[in-house]
């Protein structure tokens, strides 16, 4: 006896992370927590759906395979990147810029404003 | 120090110099085989071990053969006068032998144990004049610790014997105390002076003991002294190790995320997408005894929009259970497991997110928690009592503290450990993983704790000591949730799940032969059609596993020789959906069996 192929992805087994923070960023779909503001490097980024910013860490993403984009500020090596709970493609991650002058932006993702939702969080309270 | 040996070879128990003549020339009469050093030394010790056995003869007629003393004469001489209480003899023997110590320093020392022991005989048979005379001629003046002179002087007053004993504790010198003497003066002594005590009763030790160390599958209770020593010691894996699928549980409709025994190990709860939590009951055969069957018992429903069962929690006493949901978790439901009632279901606030709980001791207290910051502990009888706010909490155990308070320890999405206590508001990082946890399970003796961390493997903490004890690799990652649990009668085993559909079982105990670091692989169990989340030891039936797979089945692990029981005793193949056993969940585990030799 086989289940259907199902496609809805259960919370209770994906393993999701959560990076915490004062403001929380999640999934705009899903609610799927994904970084936060101390992660934040930029705003002044530009993506399919107009705004996005450029983060240094986020969790709870699937990567794509790599791809030859040229942007606006030159020729990149990119990973598309998606929600790992509902599979919405939110933004990329840059692997390789061959420009030296954009290679600060190499292992930061990009994440489009309008994909993702920004809540309020919580300070740690554990001190040590 | 070879002169020490010739002047007395041949002598065993300070017969004098009158009978070394005489056995000398049975010597010379005997012809000596030719030994090595580490064959002398093995005499050597051998014959300590025959002398202490008792059987003085042979030990002498080894000493004849072999040519070889036990030790120096004038250490066979000293022995022999320390035991028949010769404490002058003792004395002189004790003289020629300074020069061998190990430190000059410690004469003193061996001759103040010397006089103390003749001190205590002497006033243990009324001759307190003579007493008084050793105290003052022979202890005072080795000039040591102060301490012990006033505590020997003191004893003078003591009115009897057995006033004495108890005062002093001293047993006597009938109480094998002259013995005690001696043993307590070898370390003093290099070995080819004078033997360590019982040396060959300490090597055939460590040797039982480094067997045990390498022992595989070591699920025994015996203690190394009770071992045989003919031949090394290795349990056998099909008595211990579970390898066998004994039986297939298909009762769910969907992926199965839990599966936990109840503490007393009667009952089997699983759970999964499905949004039903199946509580089993296990049943030991009568015949043969000991190979248990799982049994469906009751069906309980949670709401389906719930997203499925996501944790299975038994109370300590095993009567309650407790589920949380995967997604909506703001409830948390409490059902009595023999009858099925719904005793409890608990909501707090809206915006919950419970996906975690473990129980306190007493049966009624839990804590509760998720990732999205609610941290509770709440009760059977009253419901929600505390919060703990701003912790994003991933697992939770709990574990009796020394004041008899409860710990909860919880893992955070900060990759801590810590520990809380709802009674007096006070916590502690225990510990710091290097990775995200993705799951925790405490051992049921509550001293070892299993982290499942992502990518990395199982880390066992102890929370004694609260160190890491071993990292264990060889399961396959991936991004799915895994649980792993502790078992065995001495907490010995770790399963956990796998992403490639198998079971991964380690024993804690086992180290490499060479002592090296190794990385510990885990024996593997076939079977599963998809990913297994979710592992459960039997705390009663040792060797009985569960597992709980994507592919909507639980799976009965059993050691082999159980197995084979078990399949011979059930003609009717019983299961929920008449799946019954399972023929292809052979093992394809690396385990070699031992055998131990037949006796000639």
């Amino acid at each position: 006896k086989s289940p259907e192929f199902n496609a809805s992805y259960s919370m209770g087994r994906l393993h999701i992370e959560h990076m915490g923070g004062e403001r929380v960023f999640s999934c705009a779909n899903c609610d799927c927590p994904l970084t936060n503001r101390q992660q934040l490097i930029s705003t002044r980024f530009t993506g399919a759906t107009g705004r996005a910013f450029l983060f240094n860490r986020v969790v709870n993403l699937d990567t794509s395979e790599l791809q030859d984009r040229v942007m606006l500020t030159g020729r990149h090596m990119v990973r598309d990147v998606s929600c790992r709970k509902c599979k919405t493609k939110l933004g990329w991650v840059y692997e390789f810029a061959t420009e030296e002058s954009q290679q600060y932006k190499e292992g930061k993702i990009i994440l489009e404003r309008a994909l993702i939702n920004e809540s309020e969080g919580f300070p740690d309270p554990v001190k040590d | 120090l070879l002169e020490l040996m010739e002047n007395g070879s041949g002598c065993l128990n300070g017969s004098g110099a009158a009978d070394s003549a005489e056995k000398a020339q049975q010597q010379q009469q005997c012809p000596a085989v030719q030994l090595s050093e580490r064959n002398r030394e093995a005499v050597r010790v051998i014959g300590q071990y025959l002398r202490e056995l008792g059987l003085a003869r042979s030990a002498e007629a080894l000493v004849l053969e072999a040519g070889c003393p036990l030790e120096s004469g004038a250490a066979a001489q000293f022995r022999s006068s320390v035991l028949l209480g010769d404490w002058d003899g003792a004395e002189a023997s004790l003289a020629s032998l300074r020069r061998a110590l190990w430190r000059e320093s410690s004469w003193s020392e061996i001759a103040f144990r010397l006089a103390e022991q003749r001190y205590l005989e002497l006033l243990e048979s009324g001759a307190h004049i003579a007493a008084l005379c050793v105290l003052r001629g022979k202890l005072t003046p080795l000039q040591l610790s102060p301490d012990r002179l006033h505590r020997l002087s003191g004893l003078i007053m003591c009115s009897g014997p057995e006033e004495l004993r108890q005062l002093s504790g001293w047993s006597g010198a009938a109480g094998g105390t002259r013995q005690a003497l001696l043993d307590s003066v070898e370390q003093f002594f290099p070995p080819s002076v004078m033997l360590p005590p019982k040396r060959l009763s300490v090597l055939l030790d460590q040797a039982v003991r480094a067997q045990v160390s390498r022992c595989r599958h070591h699920n025994t209770s015996l203690s190394p002294d009770q071992l045989t020593l003919l031949a090394d010691h290795s349990c056998q894996a099909a008595a211990s190790v579970p390898s066998v699928c004994s039986q297939v549980l298909d009762a769910h409709q969907d992926e199965v995320h839990v599966c936990q025994f109840s503490p007393n190990g009667r009952f089997l709860a699983t759970g999964g997408r499905d949004c039903v939590a199946i509580v089993w009951l296990v049943e030991a055969a009568a015949n043969p005894p000991g190979a248990p069957r799982v049994r469906h018992h009751l069906t309980l429903r949670i709401g389906e929009e719930r997203g499925g069962v996501a944790w299975l929690a038994w109370s300590p006493d095993s009567r309650l259970l407790l589920a949380c949901a995967a997604e909506e978790a703001t409830e948390v439901i409490v059902w009595e497991a023999e009858t099925g009632d719904c005793i409890k279901k608990l909501k707090h606030r809206d915006e919950d997110s419970l996906t975690t709980a473990a129980w306190l001791p007493d049966s009624n207290h839990f804590v509760v928690g998720g990732n999205r910051g609610h941290f509770y502990l709440c009760s059977v009888d009253v419901g929600f009592e505390k919060a703990w706010d701003f912790i994003r909490v991933v697992a939770l155990a709990t574990r009796r503290e020394d004041d008899g308070g409860t710990a909860v320890l919880a893992a955070d999405t900060f990759a801590r450990i810590r520990r809380y206590r709802f009674d007096t508001m006070q916590d502690e990082t225990l510990f710091r993983e290097d990775g995200p946890v993705m799951s925790m399970s405490i051992s049921q003796d509550e001293t070892l704790l299993a982290v499942c961390v992502a990518s990395a493997g199982v880390h066992l903490w102890d929370l004694r000591l609260r160190v890491c004890r071993r990292r264990l690799h060889g399961l396959t990652h991936g991004a799915y949730l895994l649980h792993a649990s502790i078992g065995g009668p001495n907490q010995d085993f770790v399963a956990s799940g796998s992403h490639d559909a198998r079971v991964c079982v380690w024993h804690r105990g086992c180290q490499a032969g060479d002592g090296a670091q190794q990385h510990l692989l885990p024996d593997k169990l076939s079977g599963h059609g998809g990913l297994v989340s979710c592992v459960s030891w039997n705390p009663r039936h040792h060797g009985m596993l569960a597992s709980a797979s994507d592919d909507c089945t639980v799976r009965i692990w059993l050691p082999a020789s159980l197995a084979a029981a078990a399949q011979a005793a059930s003609a009717d193949g019983t299961g929920p959906g008449g799946a019954g056993f399972s023929s292809n969940g052979c093992c394809s585990s690396t385990v070699s069996k031992h055998q131990p030799p037949p006796l000639l």
